[in-house]
């Protein structure tokens, strides 16, 4: 019903605690990083306009979340009407490796979007700048079993990046802007928000409603 | 899991301050000896589990336990006890004799605990170390001329707008305006009996270099002293009058010991929240020299130390400095003591705040009072106290600032909520509003105003989180900000700037006053001071109530979507879903000066714009 006019597409930043969600977001919208960011709490989110696809200008409404678990049940609002979601590990931490696939369900649970099957993710591998020696052994290959057999064989793609030394970043945010531009125009062919029906009590009423008379 | 040790914590009833009327007859004035063994470890934990509705029927830091005898007995070091019990003793009995309280708790005083108490084995942060700047002149020249402030952070944050020069101005007025204050808290406390230098008669007040100046019991409760609290406590004093007034000395007496048990017993421990908690600890005041070693290099000042001058910990650039291994020791130990909380991000800045303030066992304890009686499980598992504190903070914003209600009301699709859904379904903006509550503001107001809110936090208890929140709203709406920002675009586009806005409009409060005056003023502020606490706990029973029934709602719908013929059998059941909507309404003390003609007018207008639409 509503149909938003906008090139605005909105980005959810996923991960473990710690991974680099910050930095990611920082160094891609201020172009700096810092030691010193703190952890975040809640939600925060900044917007750049950037240019794709032959000079085509659109705004980029970037989420940084809070990456531990429990801050889930606060942050459920802002997914709706997400155009793409990057999920992050650090390829020193392999736990963080591991829970890609959590915070996918997570958000196709959270965000309810219409296309869960050939909704954008992308996956980011952040800190590359640290010592080899750190990393996660075998990465790649751990990397792919994951890709493949965990998050449904879909070809999502992936970027290694170091958000300190400004390593991909640029990169991986344009395929994030043009994957998300894309979604946006699916919506947009079908109709806005189709799939607008809520996990709380008033559905609940609806839900029983719609079910009763079947 | 329940442990025995919990039974009647909460069952005490006690009275709203507001009205200044303060029991002193419930006080716990005995030094609870037996209890050193008392808290004994059950199975493998700690923990028990009280419904929100409990706690919030009986919070109120310290009301019946603010100012125990036992008080300055902590702050001793062993070999000064001695020395100094006789006069302690003596200073006792003339605030008993005041306040009509039997001498009978000093005969209870039992000096082996005592020495217990002062011992230190758990601690690298010996009480004796001052990170905070006293109030002085010569202080305020060298901040002036430093790139760090009072409390050793830098003066220059990349988190807000404010610049150097800023910051230097006003730190000029308000270091003038702490001074006037400091002698106004010397006034007092001299008028209530209670000697500032202890120890050494010849130091002038003027001049404290060490925590022995630094008084360890204050005024009892009233009036005066409330409006004190609100005007600041001076600096240097903050972490004992904190503890003091939050009850933390009954804390202390009550478990002495198990504090440096809980450390042994963490010692080596690795787990889930370790693992969180050792990637938060240089994430925690990377601006701060005290929790950032490679900050102290570059210039700023040093702690002051009643023995040496040394940076304690600080030594060496790529170390952990001496805060930044209490700060571990702490959250490790505070995960273990209560499972049921663990380790929740923001826990960090809390603790890490505490520290430097206080000594580690201290802020443990402050840790523990905070999330037990202030705001109970707004750090649990599932953040159930965040969900409730959002909706009663909704319900005020409804209540005291409709304007603001309008637009914030609203989903990101752009549904109006009404009062009844509210709760269910919390606006966007309370994503910011939630770590106002997790983190107390920590990070939210430039440190300063944050100190003042924490002053009367722990004086006051936990409306002044609701307070000051409704503050910074009408404050907001109130800016030339607000007024030209205000997107007139789509209903999400608005919500979006309004989010950013109220996410950064704080960050830019530099001075306290400005917050703390137009909170509690009638006249040339808000008057939120008539949010009582009463109101609060009411209003948190009321939201924590709403919940269960959502909660209870929503497991039912999980049953739903099993099996057909449960669902059709629940749709009959669910006739009366709409008993959840129930609506809060308020208690309007009818002598509630400004506000209340406000809430008037308010009213109606609103009536007169129902019956426009009519």
């Amino acid at each position: 019903m509503s149909s938003r006019k906008k090139t605005l597409l909105k980005v959810i930043i996923l991960g473990d605690s710690g991974v680099g969600k910050t930095s990611l977001m920082q160094q891609f919208v201020n172009n700096k990083f810092s030691q010193q960011y703190k952890a975040t709490i809640g939600a925060d989110f900044l917007t750049k306009e950037i240019q794709i696809d032959n000079n085509k200008s659109v705004t980029l409404q970037i989420w940084d979340t809070a990456g531990q678990e429990r801050f889930q049940s606060l942050g459920v609002a802002f997914y709706r009407g997400a155009d793409c979601c990057v999920l992050c590990f650090d390829v020193t931490n392999e736990k963080s490796l591991n829970n890609l696939t959590s915070w996918k369900d997570e958000f196709l649970v959270q965000s309810n979007v219409s296309n869960p099957q050939d909704f954008p993710f992308i996956i980011i591998g952040n800190k590359i700048d640290v010592d080899d020696s750190k990393k996660i052994p075998s990465l790649q290959k751990k990397l792919h079993n994951i890709t493949h057999n965990q998050l449904g064989g879909l070809n999502y793609p992936v970027f290694e990046t170091s958000a300190k030394d400004s390593v991909n970043v640029e990169a991986a945010f344009e395929v994030v802007a043009k994957m998300a531009l894309q979604q946006e125009e699916l919506n947009a062919a079908n109709g806005g928000d189709v799939n607008d029906d809520y996990n709380d009590a008033i559905n609940i009423h609806l839900g029983s409603e719609s079910s009763s008379c079947c | 899991m329940t442990t025995a040790r919990n039974s009647t914590k909460y069952s005490r009833s006690y009275k709203d301050e507001d009205d200044a009327e303060y029991n002193r007859g419930s006080q716990h004035l005995k030094v609870q000896s037996r209890n050193l063994h008392g808290h004994q470890r059950n199975g493998s934990t700690y923990s028990r589990s009280i419904s929100l509705l409990d706690i919030y029927c009986a919070e109120s830091p310290s009301r019946a336990t603010g100012d125990s005898p036992s008080a300055n007995v902590g702050k001793l070091d062993d070999d000064e006890i001695d020395s100094n019990l006789a006069q302690s003793l003596d200073e006792l009995q003339i605030l008993s004799s005041n306040e009509s309280v039997g001498a009978s708790p000093v005969a209870a005083y039992d000096r082996s605990n005592s020495t217990l108490i002062g011992g230190n084995s758990y601690s690298e942060r010996p009480s004796s170390i001052m990170y905070v700047k006293p109030t002085t002149a010569s202080v305020e020249r060298e901040v002036l001329n430093s790139n760090v402030d009072r409390y050793g952070f830098k003066k220059v944050s990349t988190l807000s707008k404010i610049t150097a020069p800023q910051y230097d101005r006003w730190f000029k007025e308000y270091s003038d305006y702490s001074l006037r204050r400091k002698k106004k808290w010397e006034i007092l406390m001299k008028s209530h009996g209670l000697g500032l230098k202890l120890g050494h008669p010849q130091t002038p007040a003027s001049s404290v270099k060490s925590v022995e100046d630094i008084p360890t019991r204050f005024p009892p409760r009233s009036d005066k002293v409330k409006k004190m609290v609100r005007r600041g406590i001076p600096a240097e004093w903050r972490g004992n009058a904190w503890f003091f007034y939050a009850g933390g000395y009954e804390r202390l007496s009550k478990h002495e010991g198990l504090y440096d048990q809980v450390v042994r017993d963490t010692a080596n421990i690795k787990n889930k929240d370790t693992e969180v908690i050792e990637r938060d600890l240089f994430r925690t005041f990377p601006d701060n020299i005290y929790f950032n070693a490679s900050l102290s290099a570059g210039g700023g000042g040093s702690p002051s130390s009643s023995s040496s001058n040394n940076i304690p910990g600080a030594t060496s650039s790529n170390e952990e400095t001496l805060l930044i291994k209490c700060l571990r020791r702490l959250l490790v130990a505070f995960a273990h003591y209560q499972p049921q909380i663990g380790y929740c991000q923001s826990l960090n800045f809390l603790a890490g705040l505490l520290l430097l303030f206080m000594s580690e066992e201290r802020a443990f304890w402050m840790l523990v009072i905070l999330t037990e009686r202030i705001i109970p499980k707004v750090h649990a598992a599932n953040l159930e106290g965040v969900h409730t504190d959002q909706g009663v903070l909704m319900l005020c914003v409804k209540e005291y600032i409709p304007h603001l209600w309008g637009i914030l009301g609203t989903t990101f699709e752009g549904e109006k909520l009404s009062e009844d859904k509210m709760l269910s379904r919390l606006p966007p903006l309370t994503l910011v509003t939630s770590s106002w509550f997790m983190s107390v503001f920590v990070g939210v107001f430039p440190i300063e105003t944050t100190l003042r809110v924490w002053d009367i936090l722990w004086y006051e208890g936990s409306k002044t989180i609701f307070r000051i929140s409704l503050t910074i709203f009408q404050l907001c709406v109130d800016s030339p900000e607000f007024q030209s920002r205000r997107s007139h675009g789509t209903d999400e586009s608005e919500q979006i700037e309004l989010f950013q806005l109220m996410q950064n409009f704080p960050k830019n409060l530099l001075d306290p006053n400005l917050v703390v005056d137009h909170c509690f003023k009638k006249i040339g502020g808000y008057g939120f001071g008539s949010l009582s606490q009463d109101e609060i706990d009411r209003c948190r029973s009321f939201v924590s109530k709403q919940r269960e029934k959502l909660n209870s709602n929503n497991r039912r719908k999980d049953l739903t979507e099993m099996t057909p013929e449960e669902r059709n059998s629940l749709v009959i059941s669910h006739v009366d879903d709409g008993n959840i909507h129930d609506v809060y309404g308020f208690h309007r003390p009818i002598m509630s000066g400004m506000l209340w003609n406000k809430s008037i007018s308010n009213k109606v207008k609103k009536k007169f714009q129902a019956k426009k639409k009519d």
